[in-house]
């Protein structure tokens, strides 16, 4: 698994792929923190359900949420990253390449795995410094006092923000990869998880209320939200979970029976 | 580990026994048995679907077999992870990142392998891939991109090589390239088993032969050997073609066989020397008042006899 870590950390540590991070995490951390402090309501009657106030932001876990709030934008854009990323490999026919050389399939894919993961914890570290320096630069447009961001409560509530996305990051890709592995191609893949994960489950949503709190897609949304109305964040957590040992032990059995002919 | 020995007495690096493979009801892989011996290039020859591929997938763990058995480096072949660390492979084309350049694409290979990065230099170089190692990959003609694959099988110096077509798609010099590296890269510690479906392609530098067809072996063994299968064959032709009838009388009496074709006869030797057997029909055609305008042995041509064997011609 370890060679297969290094492998793919050859691929992703290049200064194209750098360049192309810098950029989105730019434009996450700016762009995300402008629109997420620029849609905080005053608190008061107004304020509800869900939605963050300024109030909510001027706590000592405020600059950090912004970042939690910023990185769900990219919720889609990381599934798609991940579907693509894997699919790609056996459309192209590199799995192949790769097995040649780590027949161990499930360390092979586990490796893989591990490095685009370590590598996007890299990347939301930095989105999450860049996205609590632009808040606190943004913050005096609209009047939140930062005070309480720099204190321990702030760190802590920091560490666990970067924690829940960490792991909403990771219910992504783990559903993108076992719909990669599945699948085989990336236009199937991608087809496949967009439908499902985007019209098919909010049409259920709006046509059964529980589907809430068991379709993957939607829990992982109600997550990163810190729970919704509909379900609480601990039960999207447990729920995503065992979405999550549901797809790797998939992703293994299809691994290891099927044949690589592409 | 078993140690699996030809009759000759050497080892033998891949070994199977009654090798199948099926897809439905299509059967790609046919109760395949063959042997290939330590240090030969061998040839694995055989028309388009003719399974070469599927075997080779087979012996390098990508397709579960569907019936068989056999042993690659003397490891079973659903013990992959035993022996593919000794293999170097170029199967179904060479396919690697696009956007990555060429040393790029070595340094992944040479990583997930666990081996030294520092080979990759002289590895493009065998290649003759040095200048172009800093350009992706995605920019390569078809031969520089077949050569890298060939740089990347011999990552780690593995004792077995398999390619897979690897002329597949390049032009005459691309081939005659491919050719000359097949050629250097064989040494009497590196056995290499190379796929083609054109035996002129490899025939060069082969010592050892397999060809199969709809997945069933056909003929395995020295190249030599495949070579002696073939019966040298004599072409006569009157000086007036009125007498070409009466030369095939001639040509019977004197006990062979001839076939009349539209400008002379062909008669197939199976004799140990043609020259005796062209010496004693030319002196029949004389005493017989015949004067022959052409006498000639065509010797064993491998490309017609191959041909002949994968489209029926021998069945």
């Amino acid at each position: 698994m370890i060679r297969a870590f290094r492998a793919e950390m050859v691929k992703l540590l290049r200064r194209r792929v750098w360049l192309l991070t810098a950029a989105a995490v730019v434009v996450v951390a700016i762009g995300g923190t402008a629109i997420v402090l620029g849609g905080a309501e005053p608190a008061g009657p107004g304020a509800s359900g869900q939605s963050l106030t300024l109030q909510d932001l001027a706590n000592a876990g405020g600059g950090t949420e912004v970042f939690r709030r910023a990185a769900s934008f990219a919720g889609f854009f990381t599934f798609v990253v991940f579907v693509a990323a894997i699919a790609v490999e056996f459309g192209r026919g590199t799995f192949r390449t790769m097995l040649l050389r780590q027949p161990a399939r499930l360390r092979l894919m586990a490796g893989k795995m591990v490095a685009m993961l370590a590598y996007s914890a890299g990347v939301l570290a930095v989105t999450m410094v860049l996205t609590w320096i632009a808040a606190r630069l943004f913050a005096p447009s609209q009047d939140i006092d930062t005070g309480a961001w720099m204190t321990m409560d702030g760190l802590a509530a920091g560490v666990a923000d970067y924690a829940a996305v960490l792991f909403w990051i990771t219910g992504y890709a783990m559903l993108g990869m076992m719909l990669g592995v599945l699948l085989r191609s990336v236009p199937i893949a991608l087809g496949v998880g967009i439908a499902w994960a985007g019209p098919f489950e909010h049409l259920l949503q709006d046509a059964w209320d529980p589907a809430s709190r068991f379709f993957p897609g939607l829990l992982l949304e109600a997550f990163v939200a810190g729970g919704t109305d509909d379900v609480e964040a601990m039960r999207a957590f447990v729920t995503i979970a065992v979405y999550v040992a549901i797809a790797a032990v998939v992703a293994s059995l299809s691994l290891s029976r099927r044949d690589v002919t592409a | 580990m078993t140690v699996h020995h030809l009759p000759d007495g050497r080892p033998s690096v891949i070994a199977v026994e009654g090798l199948t493979k099926r897809y439905g009801d299509q059967v790609a892989v046919d109760n395949l048995s063959l042997d290939v011996p330590r240090g030969v290039v061998a040839g694995f020859l055989g028309p388009n679907g003719a399974g070469k591929t599927t075997t080779m997938a087979m012996l390098l763990g990508l397709a579960r077999p569907t019936a068989g058995r056999g042993t690659v480096l003397e490891f079973p072949l659903d013990r992959p992870t035993a022996y593919l660390g000794r293999v170097g492979a170029l199967i179904e084309g060479p396919t690697f990142w696009p956007g990555l350049t060429g040393i790029e694409n070595l340094r992944v290979i040479a990583k997930l392998s666990g081996h030294d990065t520092r080979q990759i230099p002289e590895l493009l170089d065998l290649v003759r891939l040095s200048g172009r190692g800093s350009d992706r990959f995605g920019q390569y003609s078809l031969g520089m991109k077949q050569r890298l694959g060939i740089a990347a099988a011999l990552i780690g110096d593995p004792e077995l090589l398999v390619l897979d077509e690897p002329t597949n798609g390049l032009d005459p010099a691309g081939i005659n390239e491919m050719r000359a590296l097949i050629g250097d890269i064989a040494h009497d510690d590196r056995t290499v088993l190379v796929s083609s479906h054109l035996l002129a392609e490899v025939e060069q530098v082969c010592d050892w032969l397999i060809v199969i067809d709809h997945g069933a072996l056909r003929y395995q063994g020295p190249a030599d050997g495949f070579l002696g299968q073939v019966s040298p064959v004599l072409t006569l032709a009157s000086e007036r073609p009125d007498d070409l009838d009466r030369l095939v009388e001639v040509v019977r009496t004197a006990g062979f066989d001839a076939a009349r074709e539209r400008d002379g006869i062909t008669v197939p030797l199976n004799v140990a020397e043609p020259r005796d057997a062209a010496v004693a029909l030319n002196k029949e055609a004389i005493s017989a008042g015949i004067v022959l305008a052409e006498l000639h042995v065509q010797r064993p041509n491998l490309e017609s006899h191959y041909l002949a064997m994968v489209e029926g011609g021998d069945r």
